[in-house]
């Protein structure tokens, strides 16, 4: 059985209904992260578990316990916020100590538990320190102290490394990874950054206009998004309408599982893609279009060129330079091509 | 024009504002207080005021310090239940009532106060209609605790608007912090909200202490006449024997009582913000 499990939760603000059905489920132990663009609702999702918000209807169970209308104090889930809601007037030690005092743990244990906990977050010797003097890595490794050391039965992390600037975010998110690793804790993180959900999480729940679109493991999502708005939102970000009309010199589509005589819409990575001078007589799988180069970026590994397709603007990249105004040939493998229906044509 | 020249011209106005309006009637104040009309220097108008009105001192200071004490207390306790508590549209109304107050003078204050707390007054009258007491065991509330009442019901406005609003502006995660680690409502309040405003609190009360030394129509309206607070003496010195230079000596210690107070909660503030540092 599931250690948490979200059952037909809707949640609104008003007439507004910002959580629509969710169901999810997530294992002792494992770390699932909520993707979506901002408004999608992860971070409402986040806050009725831990009951910030009241549900609307649906439940969510805990260890097989209803814990829906439990007030947050009562629930063992804590969070790690944005902005670390540190509490300046108390030094680190003390911030760290608040969970412990407030559930009248003896003081000779509490000293104990946050030394382990310092040494695991690796802040010994700074437990006397004003929270306001650390640095945001630090402050966020004191938010994530003071959350675990009262062993909840989940750990919530909002949008934790959004504050940090890109180095230390890079740390901190492996360091938050072997942390949960190595100490087996569940948790479920909210991010927007696409990155960080694929590196941190187990599984990956990505939410839209408050529905959650997929769910699945970090491969899944990324090689075989089930919706367009997965595909564009893990960075297949080049649309294309295919008619069936449309097959011709300039544009050609050979997909070896997929009827062409509907409308679809095509999405795949500008890396997926590659550049070449003429692939007129080879008759390729996958997506092959002619163009004109518009516009080239330098990226560091390669160039990220706009090729235009007659209305459509495409983007691919190459590790080659090509020249403004060439007519190049872009070509797109089948594997890499995530191929909908489109409804609005067929229908 | 050198740039010197022109700063004093910009800031010229407003020194003399209050040059003329401030410190020039503090400084005739002071001199009128420790000289005689010929402007010899002299303390008999201290040791006048130290014979004739310190019981008056010790009153006004008892009651300002126990206005001020429930004044903290009732404040804390409304912003707190503002700010924290779960049933919105009583909040909404809350926040409409206790703010009335701040839209009565204290002579209107003062007014409602007496037909209020008299021995036949509106509360009482209440309270013997509702059978709880006979007419015979009312009390009048005129005196020094409805100097008090008054007092707390015209402050608590002021106090409870900034407090609750300093205690609002706090970061709510924090707040949310504390409650998922398990903190009740009153633990949060004590342990992390009240805590971070502090020095707001002091500004409040400071200035209601500034505010409640200053006012002459509540004690002259609502207290018995002996003992009586230092403005009504004030007065009393002026209109019945025109004796301005007791009137400014009393005026000096009313001012020095709340320099001490000032001087106390400027000391605690460069304490608590060394300590942060």
């Amino acid at each position: 059985m599931a250690h948490l499990s979200i059952q037909q939760l809707q949640v609104s603000y008003g007439d507004k209904t910002v959580l629509h059905n969710i169901d999810l489920n997530i294992q002792q132990g494992e770390m699932v992260a909520l993707l979506g663009p901002s408004g999608c609702g992860k971070t409402t999702l986040l806050n009725a578990l831990c009951g910030f918000v009241p549900v609307g209807s649906g439940s969510i169970f805990m260890a097989g316990k209803d814990i829906t209308n439990q007030p947050p104090e009562q629930r063992n889930i804590t969070m790690v916020f944005q902005s670390y809601a540190l509490w300046p007037h108390m030094t680190v030690a003390q911030n760290i100590a608040y969970g412990l005092k407030v559930r009248r743990v003896p003081k000779t244990e509490i000293a104990e538990r946050i030394k382990e906990m310092l040494e695991i977050v690796k802040l010994s010797g700074l437990e006397n320190e004003k929270v306001t003097q650390l640095s945001g890595g630090q402050r966020q490794r004191v938010a994530l102290a003071r959350a675990l050391v009262v062993k909840p039965d989940i750990l919530v992390l909002d949008e934790p490394l959004s504050n940090l600037d890109a180095k230390v975010r890079l740390s901190v998110r492996h360091e938050i990874k072997a942390l949960q690793q190595r100490l087996g804790f569940t948790s479920v993180i909210v991010t927007h950054d696409q990155e960080e959900a694929l590196v941190m999480a187990d599984r990956v729940a990505v939410l839209n206009n408050g529905h959650i679109e997929q769910i699945g493991t970090p491969e899944e999502i990324y090689q075989s998004p089930k919706t367009p708005f997965v595909a564009d939102f893990m960075g297949a970000d080049n649309r294309f309408v295919y008619a069936p009309k449309i097959t011709g010199k300039a544009f050609r589509l050979y997909l070896p599982k997929t009827s062409l005589e509907l409308h679809h819409l095509i999405y795949f990575r500008s890396s997926a893609a590659s550049i070449c001078k003429d692939l007129d007589n080879r008759n390729l799988d996958g997506l092959t279009l002619t163009g004109t180069v518009e516009q080239s970026a330098f990226l560091g590994q390669n160039y990220r060129h706009n090729v235009r397709h007659g209305e459509q603007l495409i983007q691919a990249d190459s590790p080659d330079c090509w020249p403004l105004d060439s007519e190049v040939s872009v070509h797109v493998p089948p594997h890499a091509l995530y191929v909908y229906p489109h409804m609005a044509r067929s229908a | 024009m050198r740039a010197s020249t022109r700063n004093i011209l910009m800031i010229g106005p407003a020194a003399v504002m209050v040059l003329a309006l401030f410190l020039y009637p503090l400084g005739f104040s002071i001199v009128s207080a420790v000289t005689h009309d010929d402007y010899s220097l002299t303390l008999t108008h201290f040791i006048k005021v130290f014979e004739l009105y310190s019981k008056d001192i010790q009153f006004t200071v008892l009651i300002v310090l126990s206005s001020v004490l429930i004044l903290a207390l009732l404040s804390i306790a409304i912003s707190a239940m503002i700010v924290l508590s779960p049933f919105k549209r009583l909040v909404a109304i809350l926040s409409m009532l206790y703010r009335l107050p701040l839209f009565i003078p204290f002579i209107v204050a003062a007014q409602m106060m007496r037909t209020f707390l008299a021995k036949n007054g509106l509360m009482n009258n209440t309270i013997v209609a509702a059978g709880l007491l006979t007419p015979m065991d009312t009390v009048s509330f005129l005196g020094w605790t409805g100097i008090i009442i008054t007092f707390v019901w015209k402050q608590l406005a002021f106090t409870t608007l900034l407090i609750s609003g300093a205690m609002a502006a706090l970061d709510q995660s924090q707040i949310r912090a504390a409650q998922n680690l398990g903190a009740s409502r009153l633990r949060i309040l004590i342990q992390i909200m009240i805590p971070q405003v502090l020095p707001t609190i002091g500004v409040a009360l400071v200035l209601s202490t500034v505010t409640i030394m200053s006012v002459l129509s509540v004690p002259l309206m609502i207290g018995t006449g002996s003992p009586t607070m230092i403005t009504a003496d004030m007065a009393f010195r002026v209109n019945s024997y025109g004796d301005y230079h007791v009137a400014n000596a009393l005026g000096m210690i009313s001012y020095l009582i709340c320099a001490a107070l000032a001087w106390f909660y400027l000391r605690q503030t460069i304490k608590e913000k060394g300590a942060m540092s």
